[in-house]
């Protein structure tokens, strides 16, 4: 058995997204990897399994640039819900931002973990779910 | 002779009554002389009149006095008299000499009156008297003067005013006050100034005036109403200081302050442009390049061939992309360079009729209804090429995010402004955009609101790039499922 179930990347990147599932399958530390492409989409999810521990992921891979609710939005109502969600979700900020705002804006949030500026390589993947 | 002792008793109990010889030794003094100037009868009875000279009166009066008495003639006038402590009092005196059979005085009665009260007031008054003159000598040399009836009738102005007004005093004299009105001070004001001193109270501010010549001047005015006995003004006097400098001063503060808040705001505005673009490079060109480089790190590493292909076909969209992108910064940067370009005086209606027939298709399509509301103002000064991609990509959304539940309804009005100004508005009936959730994202590149397949994000930061070029504002109010206004403020429109 993998050391995590479930890992889930929210991220509207089509390249990005088909380049790190590749990468992190190739890992063989992960069982299933979900994919949302906007933040609003991760939201709900979230919000409809709640109680349901077995398909919450335990990592979130958040991209922050999307459409309809981007990676910024998502975090603020996140962090609403994070009380009510029955499992401890390391979220990580994945962007291609390098912009020193950003950086640390992301670190007055508490619900994130790390930021890390894209590309990720596989051994960046593998010590953060090591880590875990 | 009973009659004349009664007028005896009865001018000594109303009067200071004195009799002296020829030479002005007194015989006679009676109780009112002696109460008035302290002395016993004793005391007085053969002495010098003399005595109670108090000092006060030049020689010669008292010449005269004695000329005329010597003479037989009757003497009337206010003597300043000094009593035994030295206190001195007034009296009205009239000395009538006693004639013998030769003519000659043989002795001279003084009647006299206490008028010590009446002199004091006098000279009180005279005090006062040469105060208010030294005040009004003071208030000449200082302020600009001038006294109006209460009709406002000129009375009396001083050499100040005359220099400040540079009237003459007799140009002055007898015209109406509002001779030196600028027309500057709105009715209301000078209403209210009026008002105020008519009902007798002091009015004071910052007035403007003309002079002759035409130019203007800056007083501080002060308006004291000069009340009769019933409280009604007869006449105003006004008194000013020139504050046209200070005025001046101020005007200039006040425009370089406009102008620093001005460039404050520019530059506050070049900034945030500045942040946004920084965003733009850092998120919407930086994502494609590190998608190229991820996906030729994947090639080189892959060893299977099938698999290397599959990730080949994958760069040449990345590439694309970023090339739009690009194209898409550039061209807005060109727009943002060419603050130069000109205004062109553009027809509403014949611009939109040229805009509308590229959409023609689709609102046929759609069973769309586009209204147009140009009676207030049809022409707009703008970059015509500007206007047009504006109009067209507003239009475009408004088609493009309809209601599936509805037919589109696109109303487009204009709206006259204060200062110069126009309002246009685009408004529809489609699926609006959460503004609680996107209010700082509507007009950044590469931001889209709806799953649409041909949103792409760009057409609104283009929009905002065209309007804010010629300084324009636009801004929206939008509410999901209702619909969608966005609003453009032109300005420096001839209107």
């Amino acid at each position: 058995m993998s050391p995590i179930k479930t890992l889930t990347l929210v991220d509207d990147d089509d390249v990005f997204v088909f380049l790190t599932k590749k990468a992190i399958e190739q890992t063989k530390l992960v069982d299933l990897i979900k994919v949302f492409e906007n933040g609003l989409d991760a939201l709900n999810f979230l919000k409809e399994n709640k109680n349901n521990v077995d398909v919450l992921p335990e990592i979130i891979l958040l991209d922050l640039s999307m459409p309809i609710m981007n990676g910024w939005q998502f975090l603020e109502e996140y962090t609403k819900l994070n009380p009510t969600i029955g499992k401890k979700i390391s979220i990580y900020i994945c962007s291609s931002s390098i912009s020193p705002d950003d950086v640390t804006r992301a670190k007055t949030i508490s619900e994130v973990s790390d930021y890390i500026i894209k590309p990720i390589t596989k051994d960046k993947l593998i010590d953060l779910i090591k880590k875990l | 002779m009973e009659k004349i002792t009664d007028y005896k008793y009865a001018l000594d109990e109303s009067s200071i009554v004195a009799i002296t010889d020829q030479k002005g030794i007194i015989k006679y003094v009676n109780d009112n002389f002696c109460n008035i100037s302290k002395y016993t009868a004793k005391e007085l009875i053969g002495q010098d009149h003399r005595i109670i000279n108090s000092g006060y009166h030049p020689k010669e009066f008292i010449k005269e006095l004695w000329t005329t008495i010597a003479n037989g003639k009757v003497w009337k006038g206010e003597l300043k008299n000094k009593a035994k402590d030295g206190t001195v009092y007034w009296v009205d005196t009239t000395i009538v000499p006693f004639l013998d059979m030769d003519h000659k005085p043989y002795q001279y009665v003084a009647i006299r009156s206490d008028i010590t009260d009446r002199k004091k007031s006098e000279e009180e008054l005279k005090k006062t008297l040469k105060e208010i003159s030294d005040y009004k000598y003071a208030l000449d040399e200082s302020a600009i003067m001038a006294i109006t009836d209460q009709k406002g009738i000129i009375t009396h102005v001083n050499d100040n005013f005359c220099k400040i007004s540079k009237y003459s005093n007799k140009e002055l004299i007898g015209q109406d006050h509002r001779i030196i009105n600028s027309g500057h001070h709105p009715k209301e004001f000078i209403k209210e100034l009026w008002a105020t001193i008519a009902n007798g109270k002091v009015w004071k501010g910052e007035l403007k005036n003309k002079a002759k010549d035409g130019s203007v001047y800056w007083v501080d005015t002060t308006i004291v109403p000069f009340l009769n006995s019933i409280g009604k003004p007869y006449q105003y006097v006004a008194i000013r200081s020139d504050i046209t400098e200070r005025k001046k001063g101020e005007d200039q503060i006040k425009k370089s302050n406009e102008k620093a808040i001005e460039h404050a705001h520019i530059l506050q505005l070049k900034n945030l442009q500045l942040v946004d673009f920084c965003n733009i490079v850092s998120h919407n060109l930086r994502a494609p390049l590190i998608n190229i480089s991820m996906l030729v790190d994947y090639i080189e590493q892959s060893s299977d061939e099938a698999e290397q292909k599959e990730v080949l076909a994958k760069i040449k969209p990345v590439v694309n992309h970023l090339m739009e992108v690009f194209n898409e910064l550039v061209e807005s940067i060109q727009i943002k360079q060419d603050i130069e370009i000109k205004s062109d005086q553009v027809i509403l209606k014949d611009c939109l009729e040229k805009i509308l027939i590229g959409f023609e298709t689709q609102i046929k399509e759609y069973g769309a209804d586009i209204q147009l509301n140009f009676d207030k103002t049809d022409i707009i000064y703008f970059p015509q090429q500007y206007l047009e991609s504006i109009l067209t990509n507003l239009i475009s959304n408004a088609l493009k995010y309809k209601s599936p539940n509805r037919k589109p309804i696109i109303t487009i009005k204009t709206k006259k402004e204060v200062n110069n100004r126009i309002l246009l508005s685009v408004t529809d009936n489609g699926l609006g955009i959460d503004l609680v959730l996107h209010k700082d994202q509507i007009f950044k590149i590469r931001k889209t609101f709806h799953k649409h397949p041909d949103a792409k994000g760009f057409g609104l930061f283009m929009t905002k790039t065209q309007v804010e070029a010629k300084d324009g504002k636009i801004w929206v109010e939008s509410e999901p499922e209702k619909g969608t206004t966005f609003f453009i403020e032109f300005k420096n429109q001839n209107i």
